[in-house]
């Protein structure tokens, strides 16, 4: 099964082992990682999932839909190339093992 | 399993200790079985000494009291559970199955018809969908920015003239709410005082638990009046398309009822919700005179001060939810088919959640608030309200006005549980 590593700017990190299909910001919200608050539910509204994905799994992303885009805008710690929404990533084959950093400020 | 200095992860909201590691075995299945657990709960208690006209004056003791004692409690008079602490309200904004949205007997469908906010997914999303682009921060940036600093403009404009001592919710809050959302709907054979008056005439129909029949007159008839808007405007809007919400529905496959219902859910909740978090914001700005001085220098300090009035003084105070099933909810039962009443405003106020949470401050440390709700209902009206309040009134406001104070001779009046807000705010400068 896929796993998730969400590594905090603390310099700790939790590895949570998912199944396929669940999105990265729900596997953080069930597991209680600090730092994701997934406020809407997963419809790219709240822009509270931000994370930076490590740049060694950056092409077995989808492509940034114009909604999440939009609200990458809107993030509290600043936008980068590596800034996505954990709602918008679903954990499939190719993207076992991703990594992503958890940004300081969410809301 | 490996980790790397796995943190106790302690869930924000909830309090629970989800651990990455626990949650690793359980999906693995490689461990021992649990124990199965019955969870049974107590019974919530009674609080027969919760009166409606003692909420309606100031929820906010009450609140205390009640988080204190339980988070979950029967209340005799408003005849559902009240469920006040932060982690239960969460607990039930993110689960959809065991907590319904589609209450029976709703007073909201009664008034307005069956809207996106009474209905669980997948229903629910369609409606949703059916809004589009048009509330989205794209939509606002690239559009409604412009025409909301117009609107602004012009009422601000009102309110001076209107001179010291003048109303800042009725001669200007509302009114400017009521132009923004007369035209993010698309009400263009409609003025901003119709807006108003349907607002508030279907909003006392979803709140009228006294059963009141001139009240279902009043609602009834605005609600006729706004599906006559709606028949009118839908063909002029399919053959002169704007960015309005009505211009998007009339190019869709969306029943009507479910356009009409949603139009005036949106009519309700776009108008009341924008008015009072602008007034609270600034009052709460005014009687706090350092606050607002940190304000005025620091332009970014609108927008967290626009949260933390959200969080301070939820302008929904109170939504219905009903349970599908029989559940324990922070270890209170709750029989399958309880009517519930989720407290935001009390949620907000949660001292394990915030400290000093009776305290507007704009400097706390910042923490998510429930004042948008959460989960798939959360506020489709968030950025508007963002846009409108924090990013275009209130530096303009201050602007226009640096030495705007409260009129110290005609005391404001805040009131209100299930929406609250200022009902009086006279102001003075010069």
């Amino acid at each position: 099964m896929p796993t998730i590593t969400f590594a905090q700017s603390t310099g700790a990190a939790a590895e949570i082992t998912v199944d396929e299909g669940t999105s990265l910001m729900r596997a953080a919200v069930t597991n209680g990682v600090e730092g994701i608050v997934g406020e809407c539910g997963g419809q790219a509204m709240c822009a509270t999932c931000h994370v930076y994905v490590r740049p060694e799994f950056a092409d077995q992303l989808p492509e940034i839909s114009d909604d999440e885009d939009e609200m990458l805008d809107c993030t509290t710690a600043e936008r980068t190339e590596a800034s996505r929404l954990g709602c918008q990533i679903t954990m499939s084959g190719s993207l076992a093992n991703i990594v992503v950093d958890v940004p300081s400020d969410q809301v | 399993m490996s980790t790397s200095n796995v943190p106790t992860a302690v869930c924000p909201f909830s309090g629970a200790a989800g651990t990455a590691e626990s949650a690793s075995i359980t999906e693995e299945g490689s461990a021992p079985a649990a124990p199965i657990v019955v969870e049974v709960g107590v019974s919530a208690p009674v609080a027969e000494w919760v009166t409606i006209p003692d909420l309606y004056a100031d929820p906010f003791p009450i609140y205390q009291r009640m988080r204190s004692e339980s988070p979950v409690h029967w209340v005799p008079a408003v005849n559902r559970y009240m469920v006040t602490s932060y982690a239960a309200c969460h607990e039930i904004e993110q689960d959809e199955a065991r907590f319904s949205a589609d209450e029976n007997n709703s007073l909201m469908k009664r008034a307005m018809g069956h809207s996106m906010l009474r209905k669980d997914n997948p229903e629910h999303q369609v409606d949703r969908d059916s809004y589009g682009a048009t509330l989205r921060p794209g939509t606002i940036k690239k559009h409604w920015n412009e025409i909301f600093t117009a609107n602004h403009d012009k009422y601000l404009g009102e309110l001076v003239d209107k001179g010291a001592g003048a109303d800042f919710v009725w001669d200007y809050a509302a009114p400017y709410a009521a132009e923004n959302l007369r035209l993010i709907c698309g009400f263009h054979n409609a003025s901003q005082e119709d807006l108003q008056r349907w607002s508030q005439n279907m909003i006392d129909g979803t709140g009228n638990y006294a059963d009141d029949p001139e009240v279902w007159v009043k609602s009834a008839t605005s609600s006729a009046e706004v599906d006559a808007a709606i028949d009118e405007m839908l063909p002029y809007l399919a053959e002169n398309p704007d960015h309005s919400l009505l211009s998007g529905l009339a190019s869709m496959p969306i029943p009507l009822e479910a356009i009409r219902a949603n139009l005036k859910m949106t009519i309700g909740g776009g108008l009341n919700e924008p008015r009072d978090v602008l007034a609270t914001t600034v009052w709460a700005l005014l009687n706090n005179p350092e606050q607002l001085e940190a304000v005025k220098n620091d332009p970014k300090l609108h927008a967290v001060a626009f949260e933390e009035s959200v969080r301070w003084v939820a302008p929904i105070g109170m939504y219905p939810r009903e349970t599908t099933q029989d559940v324990v909810l922070e270890g209170v039962h709750l029989p399958k088919g309880s009517r519930l009443g989720v407290v935001l405003g009390a949620a907000n106020r949660d001292p394990k959640v915030f400290e000093d949470p009776e305290t507007f401050n704009i400097f706390r440390p910042k923490k998510p608030h429930l004042g948008f709700g959460g989960g798939v209902h959360f506020c489709a009206g968030t950025w508007i309200a963002r846009a409108q309040v924090a990013q275009i009134a209130m530096p303009a406001l201050f602007d226009r006005i640096p030495d705007l104070r409260l009129d110290p001779s005609s005391p404001s009046i805040d009131a209100g549980w299930v929406f609250r807000g200022l009902t009086k705010m006279p102001v003075t400068w010069g």
